[in-house]
């Protein structure tokens, strides 16, 4: 359970309503009212370990660059699928000893939550509405877990009725909790698609820290599906140890037997992947990570990666179960290059809305 | 053997001489005594600066992660020892510790490279015949290069690539940068 040491306001957005729902759910937390470049004059917080203190000062403050972004797995070289991403928080409560966001977001003194929601709806809506013929994809789960903020944030009650009022959009709500409470009381007609990322229990619980366990993310997964979503998961990162093959294959037979394939818009895979500065702080702040010892390679696009001939392997491995299992769910892989494609799936895709269309059309 | 505080000293000493980064020495002072000591005795043999102590001390840690042993336990492995009495020079030693503890660190990987350069060797194409593949085999692409003087050698050339294909040998070197 997710708790912070402090609620840091910009002054002026005392009345937002996410503001006024984390104070009555948090009402033994100091308040501080902060200036707006408060978080440019502020120093990182002391310790040890000044990224995991950040993550515990909740900080409200009002986006002023625009929302909406193209996935940053678009990097030349990788194939892409088109995805865009929203972030209404950046930091996340959760501390996966892996995570992009300990390079990403180093000198984030914070958690911060953006308070207007209503902004970000409004240059959806502006992108999207303009082209009613063109499907997307949109994502919340780039900057943070999409979810386990949810039930002291409530941004699930703004995010849900938009999309679904939509038909040329589906929102993805990407996750490692079971907060789902809130989005069984909201009507998605179908355009909103709750996704897990899961490992198998032996690296989720040592190390996806301050998630939910792999059991309670599938039971999370089946509730949100009998109540009308669309589930997706995510096999990213793709972690190779001894006995992967095994646990990896169990899991996914875990997944097809809690859920209903019919109701899966989408399974990725994707390697572990990591830059050299994430490495390093991974080192400094998990020291007893064996995810460092795979046998992994720096590849073209600046990222460490398991060596080519062995993801290919495990990606072949997952995806002939997958498809033992669920042969109708579309599957792709994330920042992966042309020739794993090729190795993989036999061909890469012609363009990046190749693989786009491959996603939305089947929910769409 | 050393006192805790001699080896304290010896390390500060060797890190001074070869100008080690505070952040590199602090690295290897927060290792076990008897893992740093187990490393003191294998550089003074190496002699190493930054950089190459940088691999060791990487190579070192994952494989202590990941086979759960101490780090002197590794470095006193046969194959290791082995590769410490190497005869010719500090940059020969080196070379042989390095080789075999990259060996280690990266089993799957290393025999992948062994059996790409046997496969490469059995297409036996002389000086003429060049087989390049992409750096660490990321991607599908191998690149033949085949040079000649005169058409009569580029012919001869030809046809020996031909043969190789014909023979399987240079499906052979396909079918191995896929194995693991």
């Amino acid at each position: 359970m997710y708790q912070p040491t402090e609620i840091l306001i910009e002054r002026g957005e005392e009345e937002a309503p996410v503001v006024q729902r984390a104070l009555a759910r948090l009402p033994e937390l100091p308040v501080h009212i902060v200036e707006k470049d408060w978080e440019q004059r502020k120093a990182r917080p002391a310790g040890n370990d000044p990224f995991g203190a950040g993550k515990r000062r909740l900080f409200f403050t009002r986006q002023r660059a625009g929302f909406l972004e193209h996935c940053p797995a678009g990097t030349p070289g990788l194939v892409c699928c088109n995805y865009l991403v929203v972030s209404l928080i950046s930091n996340c409560p959760m501390d996966c000893s892996y995570c992009f966001l300990q390079e990403y977001l180093a000198n984030n003194p914070t958690l911060k939550v953006f308070t207007n929601s209503d902004d970000l709806l409004d240059e959806v809506a502006q992108v999207v509405d303009r082209q009613p013929w063109r499907p997307f994809r949109i994502g919340t789960g780039e900057l943070s877990d999409s979810l386990a903020l949810d039930a002291l944030l409530g941004f699930s009650a703004d995010l849900v009725p938009f999309f679904a009022a939509r038909k040329n959009v589906l929102l993805e709500l990407k996750t490692k909790s079971d907060c789902i409470d809130n989005l069984l009381r909201l009507e998605s007609h179908g355009r909103v698609v709750v996704s897990w990322s899961l490992t198998p229990p032996a690296i989720a619980d040592t190390e996806e820290h301050g998630t939910a366990p792999f059991a309670n993310r599938l039971r999370a997964a089946r509730r949100v599906q009998q109540a009308g979503y669309k589930t997706g998961f995510h096999f990213d990162p793709l972690i190779e140890y001894p006995g992967w093959e095994t646990d990896y294959q169990q899991a996914l037979e875990q997944v097809f037997a809690t859920v209903d394939p019919r109701g899966v818009a989408w399974v990725s895979f994707g390697s572990l992947r990591l830059t050299p500065p994430l490495r390093k702080a991974i080192r400094q702040r998990f020291p007893q990570t064996r995810l460092l010892s795979g046998e992994q390679v720096l590849c073209d696009d600046g990222k460490w990666r398991t060596f080519q001939a062995l993801r290919v392997t495990m990606y072949r491995a997952l995806i002939t179960q997958l498809n033992r299992l669920a042969p109708t769910v579309p599957v792709y892989m994330c920042m992966e290059t042309a020739p794993v494609w090729r190795k993989v799936f036999g061909r890469a895709p012609g363009c990046d809305k190749d693989v786009a269309r491959s996603l939305t059309a089947p929910n769409l | 053997m050393a006192t805790l505080n001699e080896q304290a000293r010896q390390i500060a000493a060797y890190a001074q001489r070869k100008r080690l980064s505070r952040t590199t020495l602090a690295r290897w002072q927060a290792w076990p005594g008897t893992d740093q000591a187990a490393l003191l005795f294998l550089l003074q043999d190496l002699q190493c600066g930054e950089n190459h102590l940088k691999d060791l001390l990487d190579w070192l840690e994952e494989i202590a992660a990941r086979d759960e042993q101490t780090i002197a336990d590794i470095l006193e492995r046969r194959e290791l020892r082995r590769a410490r009495a190497t005869p010719g020079s500090r940059n020969d030693k080196l070379k042989a510790v390095k080789t075999v503890l990259r060996k280690i660190r990266y089993p799957r990987l290393t025999r992948l490279e062994e059996n790409v350069r046997q496969a490469v060797k059995a297409l036996d194409l002389g000086r003429a015949g060049q087989v390049s593949f992409p750096s660490d085999f990321e991607g599908d692409e191998v690149t033949v290069t085949l040079t000649a003087r005169d058409v009569h050698a580029l012919q001869d050339g030809l046809s020996q690539l031909q043969q190789r294909l014909d023979d399987g040998r240079f499906q052979r070197v396909f079918d191995a940068l896929d194995e693991v």
